[in-house]
């Protein structure tokens, strides 16, 4: 097992070009992962896919120009990059075509471009579907150097102008009115963003490079509520999706741009389903969970009026009706409130056991007092108030009830005319 | 000493004006409520002032000055729809936004603004809420911090738009002994409202506007039924004139 480990994880590292890839991983998984908290808070997603295609004729321009070196591609994405985020506000400024239209028309001439210059291009020899896909086992020297110096100055710049980011991705409109100009700092993003773009293009490639910007963020956001530790968790889930996806790679020769944003995608899936506060499947134990707390009370409420008015009917008809729920959801709630010892008896004829009367007597007088206190305090009228103590009563505390019997001066009836029950 | 001056202002959306020709001089220490119906250009009117929106004609100077130049010394306070309260903030870090005009380009906040940050949370009373999330706060609270970021920039015209929506009426209440706070220390502030009834008690001055200027002046002379009706076109209803008598 531990001999499987080691050669899973550890063998392929004594080679240099998986040391390379290992380091390329890191830093696409640092850059997009700040540089993408912000694309996706400013909803800017749409953009970033933008600039990852148009960064495509940036880079064959360049190597036409000055030949295939790694300052030709950072040179030439980055003007690709900032051209196509000026063109793309241009465009939707002036005429009344609108942002998201204008982004599809903008980028997908772009990438059409960048398409045809290399089915053109005979001096250099670029392999078009490393920058489509990703090829992080053949990350050079050169590639690693530029996209660590991009990494570090993204990673200073985020620090640097964190006020100036938060301010004017959370509201514009202050940040005009103390002296930060907005679009400024879009611009200095948009660059930022087109660096991004360069420093992910080998490992994950053009056509999938956005994954990287937005996946990793939006992961972290479902986890947290603190922009730092969004920002935190979203390098750190970039890096480690990177980083399996690497070894995904190389082990199973999957295409890495692919197998990194599957595993991003992964994660994503994970915190969506299971996040502790947003998480779906908490959701709907939580639910689930009060649906069953309630309508255990409201049954044991049913059965204490009934014992009140001393009604013969039929528990399980009348609870059916009254709660609109069948016949047998209701018969096996009895059964699992039989179990817990809070009624016995059978079929249609249950009653309550003194552990239940004495759960029931304290619903009802929560009910009765919070009705009582709506009423008095005018806070809504007699029609709506029973559905709204119905609503409250499962959720007040004891401390809270007896804080409203003492301030409505211990009430004896509720506005229906019934008995409060007093506290045990 | 004239705090805000506007002339001649018109402001047009798609070719259509939204607010049309309006001349208005304002003083230091006072409240004034600017009030129309629906669609008359309230909010316009306020980010007008504030150069948010390109003007087609006229001249806005505040403290003698073109806005551009005095921006810092405003607060605004806008209407809630325009935050996404999803957003990863919490409560103390809107309010520090308040002090970023003295903050310096890379600068953090230091010891002082942290305590003025504790103190207007005090103010309006969040101080045990300053780490939670702003979607998970009260209506009347989320008003309450973009109020106490606004006091916080220590600023000296405070522009609220439709500050009292969504507040409970205790919040109400509380807001506004800190606006009548504000007034006291020589401030000006204008607030957009929309309820009718308590105008008489709230505001100084009052600005009806539909589109064009209908009145500006103190409460008492251009806060008329007639005035009134005229800015609502004669579109208050029976319900809000028998509230209006009743109330006066």
């Amino acid at each position: 097992m531990a001999d499987t480990i080691y050669k899973f994880l550890v063998e392929p590292l004594q080679y240099e070009f998986i040391q390379r890839a290992l380091v390329a991983s890191i830093m696409v998984g640092i850059s997009c992962g700040l540089i993408g908290t912000y694309i996706m808070l400013r909803r800017l997603s749409l953009i970033g896919d933008a600039l990852a295609h148009s960064v495509l004729p940036g880079v064959v321009i360049g190597f036409m120009i000055s030949g295939k070196n790694p300052l030709s591609l950072f040179a030439g994405a980055l003007t690709a990059g900032i051209l196509t985020s000026i063109l793309i506000s241009y465009v939707e400024r002036n005429s009344k075509i609108k942002e998201d239209t204008s982004i599809g028309i903008i980028f997908t001439g772009a990438f059409a471009l960048g398409i045809l210059l290399v089915s053109q291009l005979k001096q250099v020899h670029i392999d078009l579907s490393s920058y489509l896909f990703g090829d992080v086992l053949g990350v050079s020297d050169s590639d690693l150097i530029m996209s660590s110096v991009i990494t570090v100055f993204i990673l200073i710049s985020v620090i640097l102008f964190y006020k100036q980011l938060l301010v004017t991705s959370f509201d514009p409109t202050m940040a005009y009115i103390i002296g930060i100009s907005t679009s400024l700092v879009h611009y200095f993003l948009m660059t930022l963003l087109s660096m991004s773009i360069v420093a992910g293009l080998q490992s994950v490639g053009v056509i999938l490079i956005i994954a990287m910007l937005i996946t990793p963020p939006a992961t972290a956001f479902l986890l947290t509520d603190k922009l730092k530790t969004m920002l935190i968790l979203s390098v750190m889930f970039g890096i480690i999706s990177s980083v399996i996806g690497l070894y995904f790679s190389y082990h199973f020769n999957f295409a890495s741009g692919a197998s990194i944003v599957l595993t991003a995608v992964l994660f994503f899936a994970a915190a969506f389903l299971f996040s502790p506060k947003e998480g779906i499947v908490q959701k709907y134990f939580r639910r689930k969970r009060n649906t069953a707390v309630n309508l255990t009370e409201d049954i044991l409420k049913y059965l204490f009026n009934a014992e009140e008015k001393s009604s013969v009917g039929n528990a399980v008809t009348e609870l059916s009706a009254d709660l609109s729920l069948p016949e047998n959801k209701i018969l096996s709630a009895l059964k699992r409130i039989e179990s817990k010892g809070l009624i016995k008896g059978e079929k249609e004829n249950y009653k309550l056991t003194e552990t239940g009367r004495d759960l029931a007597l304290k619903l009802v007088r929560s009910h009765r007092l919070w009705e009582t206190y709506l009423t008095e305090k005018n806070i809504v009228d007699m029609d709506n108030i029973h559905q709204d103590a119905e609503k409250y009563e499962h959720v007040l505390s004891d401390d809270l009830i007896s804080e409203i019997e003492e301030e409505l001066g211990h009430p004896q009836k509720d506005p229906h005319g019934s008995p409060i029950p007093k506290k045990k | 000493m004239t705090v805000i001056s506007v002339k001649n202002l018109t402001i047009s959306y798609n070719k259509k004006p939204a607010i049309k020709g309006i001349n208005l001089e304002v003083g230091e220490g006072s409240i004034i409520g600017i009030l129309g119906p629906n669609g008359a250009g309230k909010s316009t009117l306020i980010k007008g002032i504030l150069g948010l929106l390109p003007s087609e004609t006229g001249e806005i100077r505040i403290f003698e000055k073109p806005v551009k130049e005095v921006l810092k010394r405003i607060a605004y306070i806008p209407q809630k729809e325009q935050f996404d309260w999803d957003f990863p903030i919490n409560v103390s870090e809107v309010v520090m936004m308040g002090r970023y005009p003295y903050i310096s380009l890379f600068g953090r906040p230091d010891e002082n603004d942290h305590l003025i940050v504790k103190e207007v949370l005090e103010k309006v009373e969040m101080a045990d809420n300053q780490f939670t999330q702003i979607r998970n706060l009260s209506g009347g609270q989320q008003q309450r911090i973009f109020l106490a970021r606004a006091l916080a920039q220590e600023s000296d015209i405070y522009l609220l738009d439709e500050p009292f929506v969504g507040v409970d009426a205790k919040t109400e209440k509380a807001i506004f002994e800190l606006i009548k706070e504000l007034k006291e220390k020589n401030k000006t502030i204008l607030i957009v409202h929309h309820d009718l009834s308590k105008v008489k008690e709230y505001f100084d001055k009052v600005i009806l506007i539909n589109q064009t200027l209908v009145a500006f002046g103190d409460t008492d002379i251009a806060f008329t039924s007639e005035l009134i009706n005229k800015a609502y076109g004669g579109r208050l209803t029976i319900l809000q004139k028998a509230e209006q008598l009743f109330k006066n």
